[in-house]
């Protein structure tokens, strides 16, 4: 039984009446092995247009799964995910241009690449029209105080600016949802404060961020609303 | 943006990618140029020992081999270097950033084979050019020119088998032995470094049912001017045909196993 179950009972998600939902998650499902219990099990959820939303679980909980299948990376055994109506499968582009990921980890970094070219990579990759992309990557560089450590390869930074270069890049073509994974691992405090600023400014403009991690209760961040996987099913908290 | 310009733009960004880290490595294109000087050298020696048919002198073998060492280089780049970075994207994670870009993993996966081709062409090119320099290989100069676009459009018609490999990879995540044999089966049955009249017959089919047969006879054609076991119109159809046919299949191929990766979970393993 998990921290959360034993908390307070927990109430299955329901989906919301309103269509005020920028991404949501209908009925999915997703089992690893046939004959084990699903890890996922028939999901409904709902992220609301410019909310800040926690998801939280214990390890193995199946978050992780969760937000890769949201952000289009897995797909589910059943069920199905739209973001603001596009399908990620068949107008992926579309999809993603809107949708920022960044995943667990300290992986997803080239080690010989300079933090600037990697900006620059991801802003080809995201297909920002050739004027715009200058623009994005001075604004991701200076968004996480990684304009000193622009120039510099990414092999030889610590673990902490190596996640804000990936954040950077979560947030560097300018998506509308974005779906972040353990983002604080690392970050110092100045770190944490940047990202919470970043959140800030990016819900200010009606943009929509779904934190994730084990425990999301304390991030320093007001929610508008927490949520926890547990045995496969989501629970509102 | 149009798929078109999408595809440039994916391509643009792995070039500047791949060149970044290539040339962050010092000595390494120097390292590469020499093993092809070293395997020209090796060949001119051995080509002193040759006296048979339908080689006039050791210089004709010599000049058939470089063009065919030079091809073989361009063969191990395009189907040795996908598999090998799919591998290193699956394992530092970087692949997953491919998949949830706006790019797209096939696109993206498609570029990622335009560096390694490009470097393999300058190697090859400066491997026929110390052979031209050190050893008086004799070049065609009046065809010469005409290699170029011959070059470009063996290279389409040799790209989807690295894509092919590449959708193994996506499944198996071990498939750059597959590539290995591949290339080394191809060395043996597409002439790059012995006439494939050579062959016993019960083989030689296969060296009809490969681009890359017409491609080594084409360019040594253009480059040396060795006779062709076949019209140079007809060369060219076959490696239109492959790359026509095979290009779209081996897209559909890389696409299925991203798709089958994505719903088993294995995307993000290695």
């Amino acid at each position: 039984m998990t921290h959360a179950a034993q908390v307070e009972p927990p109430e299955v998600v329901r989906l919301p009446d309103a269509g005020g939902a920028i991404l949501s998650a209908f009925g999915v499902t997703k089992r690893w092995r046939r004959n084990q219990a699903p890890i996922l099990d028939g999901l409904d959820f709902e992220l609301p247009r410019g909310s800040l939303i926690g998801l939280q679980g214990a390890n193995g909980a199946g978050k992780t799964t969760f937000l890769r299948i949201l952000a289009g990376l897995f797909l589910p055994d059943s069920g199905s995910v739209s973001l603001d109506g596009l399908d990620p499968v068949r107008q992926r582009r579309a999809y993603q241009r809107r949708l920022g990921f960044v995943a667990a980890g300290q992986g997803a970094l080239y080690a010989r690449i300079s933090v600037k070219g990697h900006l620059e990579y991801w802003a080809r990759l995201a297909l920002l029209p050739p004027g715009d992309r200058r623009t994005a990557v001075e604004l991701a560089l200076g968004q996480f105080d990684l304009l000193p450590l622009a120039g510099n390869r990414v092999d030889r930074l610590s673990t902490g600016q190596r996640q804000r270069v990936r954040l950077a890049m979560g947030f560097l073509h300018g998506p509308d949802v974005v779906l972040l994974d353990e983002p604080g691992n690392s970050l110092d405090e100045a770190g944490l404060d940047r990202l919470h600023s970043v959140i800030d400014d990016f819900r200010g403009s009606g943009k929509t961020v779904l934190w994730c991690g084990p425990s999301v209760r304390n991030l320093g961040l007001e929610l508008d609303a927490l949520h926890e996987l547990v045995d496969g099913k989501l629970v509102r908290l | 943006m149009s798929a078109l310009a999408a595809a440039a733009t994916g391509a643009n960004a792995m070039f500047k990618r791949d060149f970044a880290i290539f040339v962050s490595y010092r000595g390494r294109l120097l390292m590469r140029l020499t093993t092809g000087f070293v395997s020209v050298a090796l060949f001119y020696y051995i080509s002193r020992l040759v006296s048979v048919r339908p080689f006039v002198s050791p210089d004709d073998y010599f000049a058939f081999v470089v063009v065919g060492i030079a091809i073989t280089e361009v063969v191990i780049s395009v189907l040795g270097t996908l598999p090998a970075r799919i591998g290193q994207e699956l394992y530092t994670g970087t692949f997953e950033r491919l998949v949830v870009s706006p790019l797209g993993p096939v696109t993206g996966l498609v570029s990622m084979t335009m560096f390694p081709l490009l470097l393999a062409y300058l190697t090859a090119i400066t491997s026929i050019a110390f052979a031209v320099i050190v050893f008086g290989m004799p070049l065609h100069w009046e065809t010469v020119p005409l290699a170029i676009p011959a070059a470009l459009l063996a290279s389409v018609a040799f790209i989807p088998f690295a894509v092919f490999v590449g959708a193994a990879m996506m499944i198996f995540k071990q498939a750059a032995s597959l590539g290995g044999l591949i290339t080394t089966g191809l060395s043996f049955v597409a002439g790059f470094l012995f006439p494939i009249a050579l062959l016993p017959a019960w083989i030689r089919w296969t060296s009809e049912v490969q681009p890359f047969t017409p491609a080594v006879e084409l360019l040594r054609k253009l480059l040396v001017d060795t006779p062709m076991t076949q019209p140079a119109a007809i060369a060219v159809l076959k490696l239109l045909g492959f790359a026509v046919v095979l290009f779209p299949l081996a897209v559909l191929a890389l696409k299925s196993a991203i798709r089958y990766a994505q719903q088993k979970g294995t995307v993000t393993e290695y």
